[in-house]
């Protein structure tokens, strides 16, 4: 799933013949000055400028104006672009939109399910939804399908939607559900949706798109970058790691997490998700979430593995993964290993541990080159596909328990070495 | 006994290397379970009509590649099996095809990153028919001892640790690749091992869900539990756990869920897989899940660690009642072998190979090539150049300077005569001709011989032989004009004493003024004095000085006319580029230059 902003959200809906208000997404207040000269709805209008960022609350922060005229609306583009938001943030986009004059609001929405899409209908709007939300009314459209008129007629007017306005609203409504399909939406919501006083025209005030990523192969006119989902633009660093994974076979994922103390360098999207919690359990904080998985190119860890070692205050790299298909542990580890070599030279890494535990294809001659690490002065433990997955999280986060806790493979020898490598980290 | 994939599976895979490689891998396992192999054929339109190589043991099993499904099945009826293994951009092109085949039970797909979209629309396909469309971003499926799609299961090794020649108690469902394989590794240490693993891949909407598979393990007797891996998003848990509850069930349901991590982590945050998000309002969150199975009877430890002793005391409840048996361990002696390529062998000292070549000048196994020794960096950043690579690769000696100046204009003298001469007038024609350079270059070389060129190695031979056996310049003649014929490297078309060889006498010039010892060539310049009192044009040759120098240097006969090859290649690929550059037409010689001395036109008699 992938956000997009305000202004191409709205482009969307334009293109498939749904009504929005007059919009501009201004990067500098020359631009915005010379685009005022040349729309006249900017002078006719009373307007709205926000700031154009993934970044959630707003209007917490003062970061949304509302009902100004042109010279208010300048000083307020004037005021917002450039400022920082800390944390290296910087608001380089606004958006400035036309006010729409309206008496009634509702509320419309098409979100992917199982078995195709439900279109959310409401005669209210606005936030007033969330205390309505038993008059939000709905209908399946199973995947492949479009609604008949029949169907949103009946729609509409279980929404409560009077003879008049219904047909509108059933017009708009086919046409959102037109865009969710041809545009490989997953969320479309438009709350309010507003009729205009003027000429009692249906108009999408607000919109929150969400688009399937994986798509955009065959959508060569969304030119427009996806937005970060977590309320922050992507840092260097993950724009970096971001580069890389667009441009090989398998994949590399990154996300820092500020204030953590325990980073994380597993492989595999599932495996990666039980590290992480395993951490949590422990009352670890992660610094990171990581993962590389589908047998990439050592160069591509290796730019991980840096990335990692770059995150600041962190005690302990989990280097953690189950046992692989078809990823090669021996090739994978020497780009890991290239990374952590690169990372001490820089004078990282100085007192943190790795914990490692591996298996799958040329398991033992990677876990062999990643064990050479401990006469480098790296603070090292490496474990095989014998040590349960999430052992090496137990054992570095909580070394006591570890250590006096069962084996839970009695057979071999493991419990033993287990308990003296914990011994030896405790140390 | 398994379910989706046993002994009768055949398989068509749709896709390019990456498919090769699940093939191969697939082998593996058929040779393993002593099966034959499962794949049949390949549908993959870029290498229609080619044949793919898949190793089956120590044989190669040739297996075609077609351009559509219905060719595949047309040759193949007993395909009933597709696996999808082409780009996000073609995977609902192909699936569909291979759901509206009708041969085609069973459609795995691997591709990572299809719209969502495309998968909705595969799966309607195959409800509608009554098939089942597993995936996208599915590992595959195995059921142990019988089939393998796909990779699921890892490395050779790892199916003999996992136990996955002969069928456990357990069956698998996971969204994710990786820790398959971990769960299947856990039933064979903890308990007897899987009977099927299936991957359903991690998109939010897969094909095939946990209640597709467990309605089908609650058919098959010889699976008694089965073990999920879930991850927080969607309803796919909690519909397992609705079906688990809905009534008494056979089958034992074990879950590990993943993504308690995001009770603490940033809001919206993206993990591994493309369905790991959170839902709406706290539904699809991996508490709301563990919670809902447990509820449903299904035992879910705390902890993914938690899970192998789970499992433990499930098998051994299972022992206790007698539903099942101690599965009788089998000698890994017992088990087929992957044939060791020669490589593995040799290293591990069990087989000795004749080697079939032996180099004794260059090795570009490291790094960089290493020119008799010497890497070719550590030589360029010394300042050698050129000519001391062609001492190290032609005489295995590091020149000294003044030698490589000597052979720098050797080159320099030599790399090109105009268009007339054979060799030039050779390539001139091929170029014009069309042909390529590589091939143009190789037809002026073969020009090079006994009249042009080549006369270089026989001179230094015939010298070095009169210098070595100490023959006066009489001696020799007489020896030569008795058991040889003319000198090599002696007399000109063209040049005379009048008319001399301007590159002869600059070379010579040059190297006599070096003062070093230099026989051969005083010796052929001795030889030239009485060859021209005899005729002004039997000088000594540019052949035969280069011969006679080189040899004084040390290099050997063989080597010498290699030094006029190399510099005149500088000059053909010259002339070709010439040629190209200015569009030549073909070449074709006018009939006044060629004197036609055939015999007239006759009348052809009647055969007999």
């Amino acid at each position: 799933m992938a956000k997009v902003l305000e202004g191409p959200g709205m482009g969307l809906l334009k293109k498939w013949g749904m009504s929005v208000p007059g919009y501009l997404v201004v990067t500098s207040t020359e631009q915005f000055e010379q685009l005022a000269s040349a729309n006249a709805w900017l002078k006719e209008s009373r307007l709205v400028v926000k700031a154009h960022e993934a970044i959630g609350s707003r209007m917490k922060l003062g970061l949304v104006k509302v009902d100004l005229d042109l010279d208010a609306a300048k000083r307020a583009v004037k005021e917002m672009l450039g400022r920082s938001l800390g944390g290296g943030m910087t608001i380089s986009q606004v958006i400035v939109s036309e006010m729409i004059p309206h008496k009634e609001e509702y509320y419309i929405s098409v979100k992917s399910t199982r078995e195709g899409a439900e279109l959310l209908l409401a005669s209210v709007g606005g936030i007033e939804i969330e205390s309505n939300w038993d008059n939000v009314k709905k209908i399946s459209i199973p995947i492949g399908e479009v609604p008949s008129k029949n169907e949103l007629t009946d729609l509409s007017k279980r929404a409560g939607f009077d003879k008049d306005l219904t047909p509108r609203i059933v017009e708009f409504a086919a046409k959102l559900h037109q865009c969710f399909e041809q545009e490989d939406a997953q969320y479309l919501e438009i709350n309010p949706l507003v009729l205009r006083s003027a000429d009692r025209e249906l108009v999408a005030l607000d919109a929150v798109t969400l688009l399937d990523a994986d798509a955009r192969f065959r959508h060569p006119d969304w030119d427009f970058s996806f937005a970060a989902e977590f309320g922050r633009p992507y840092s260097e660093n993950e724009r970096a790691v971001m580069e890389v994974d667009s441009k090989i076979k398998g994949s590399v994922k990154f996300i820092e997490i500020p204030g953590g103390d325990t980073a994380l360098l597993p492989a595999g999207g599932g495996a990666s998700v039980f590290y992480t919690d395993a951490v949590v359990a422990l009352g670890g904080k992660p610094a990171n979430y990581a993962e590389y998985s589908g047998d990439p190119p050592d160069w591509a860890v290796e730019v991980l593995t840096e990335k990692v070692c770059s995150l600041p205050n962190i005690q302990r790299i989990i280097v953690g993964g189950a046992i692989a298909n078809f990823t090669n542990v021996k090739k994978t580890f020497a780009g890991i290993i290239a990374g952590f070599r690169k990372a001490k030279a820089q004078g990282k890494l100085g007192n943190v541990e790795i914990w490692v535990r591996r298996g799958g294809p040329y398991e033992k001659d990677g876990l062999a080159a990643m064990k050479t690490l401990e006469s480098e002065g790296f603070l090292i433990h490496v474990f095989d596909r014998n040590t349960p997955l999430t052992d090496i999280v137990d054992m570095s986060l909580q070394k006591e328990t570890a250590a006096a806790a069962a084996p839970l493979r009695e057979k071999t020898g493991t419990a033993k070495t287990r308990s003296g490598r914990a011994r030896e980290a405790r140390r | 006994m398994s379910i989706v994939a046993n002994r009768d599976t055949r398989v068509v895979i749709q896709g390019g290397p990456a498919g090769l490689n699940a093939a191969r891998r697939m082998s593996e396992f058929c040779y393993l379970s002593k099966a034959p192999l499962t794949v049949q054929a390949f549908v993959f339109p870029p290498d229609a009509g080619k044949i793919n190589e898949v190793p089956y043991g120590s044989e190669i099993v040739s297996i075609p590649v077609y351009k559509t499904m219905a060719e595949a099945v047309a040759g193949h009826p007993e395909i009933n099996t597709s696996l999808v293994y082409v780009g996000p951009d073609r995977a609902l092109g192909a699936a569909r095809e291979a759901l509206n085949t009708s041969s085609i039970r069973l459609v795995s797909m691997i591709t990572e990153g299809v719209p969502e979209k495309d998968s909705k629309l595969l799966s309607r396909i195959a409800r509608e028919k009554g098939k089942v469309f597993n995936g996208p971003s599915a590992i595959g499926i195995i059921s142990a001892g019988e089939c393998r799609l796909g990779v699921i299961g890892g490395a050779f090794d790892n199916l003999i640790l996992s136990k996955l020649y002969r069928p456990g108690s357990f069956g698998v469902i996971t969204k994710s690749g990786g820790l398959s394989n971990e769960i299947i590794w856990i039933c064979s240490q903890f308990a007897d091992g899987v009977t099927t693993a299936i991957g359903i891949g991690g998109d939010a909407y897969p094909g095939s869900d946990y209640v597709t598979y467990l309605e089908m393990f609650e058919k098959d007797p010889k699976t008694h539990a089965v073990v999920i891996v879930g991850e927080m998003g969607g309803d796919l848990e909690e519909r397992a756990a609705d079906w688990y509850a809905a009534k008494k069930r056979r089958i034992k349901l074990m879950a590990v869920i993943s993504g308690f991590c995001q009770e603490v982590l940033p809001k919206g945050m993206k993990f591994g897989h493309a369905g790991a998000k959170e839902g709406m309002k706290g539904e699809g969150s991996a508490r709301h899940k563990a919670d809902r199975l447990r509820e449903a009877g299904a035992i879910v430890p705390a902890t993914f660690g938690g899970l192998g002793p789970a499992i433990k005391e499930v098998y051994q409840e299972l022992l206790s009642k007698g539903l099942v048996k101690e599965a009788p361990a089998v000698e890994p002696e017992a088990l087929p072998k992957l044939p060791k390529t020669i490589d593995e062998s040799r290293k591990s000292g069990e087989v000795f190979v004749e080697p079939m070549v032996k180099t004794t000048i260059s090795d570009d196994r490291g790094e960089e090539p290493l020119y008799y020794g010497y890497a070719a960096s550590e030589l360029i950043n010394q300042g050698y150049q050129i000519p001391h690579v062609i001492g190290l690769l032609w005489n295995k000696k590091l020149i000294t300077q003044q030698e490589a100046e000597i052979i720098k204009r050797i080159i320099m003298l030599s790399a090109d005569h105009g268009p007339a001469v054979s060799g030039a007038l050779t390539t001139i024609i091929a170029s014009c001709a069309g042909i390529s350079m590589a091939q143009s270059i190789a037809a002026g070389m073969i020009m090079i011989g006994p009249r042009f060129g080549g006369a270089v190695t026989d001179a230094g031979k015939w010298f070095k032989y009169a210098v070595e056996n100490k023959l006066s310049v009489d001696d020799f003649l007489t020896y030569m004009k008795a058991n040889v014929g003319p000198v090599p490297g002696i007399g000109h078309r063209v040049k005379s004493v009048k008319n001399p060889d301007k590159r002869v006498k600059e070379l010579v010039g040059y190297v006599k003024s070096l003062k070093i010892s230099t026989p051969h060539l005083d010796f052929a310049l001795e030889v030239e004095k009485i060859t021209t009192a005899k005729k002004d044009t039997l000088i000594l040759n540019v052949d035969g000085t280069i011969a006679a120098v080189l040899v004084d240097l040390g290099f050997p006969v063989e080597s010498l006319n290699g030094f006029f090859i190399l510099a005149r290649t500088i000059g053909l690929i010259g002339h070709w580029i010439d040629q190209k550059q200015q569009g030549s037409r073909l070449i074709r010689l006018f009939d006044y230059l060629i004197n036609y001395a055939a015999p007239k036109k006759k009348d052809v008699p009647p055969l007999k």
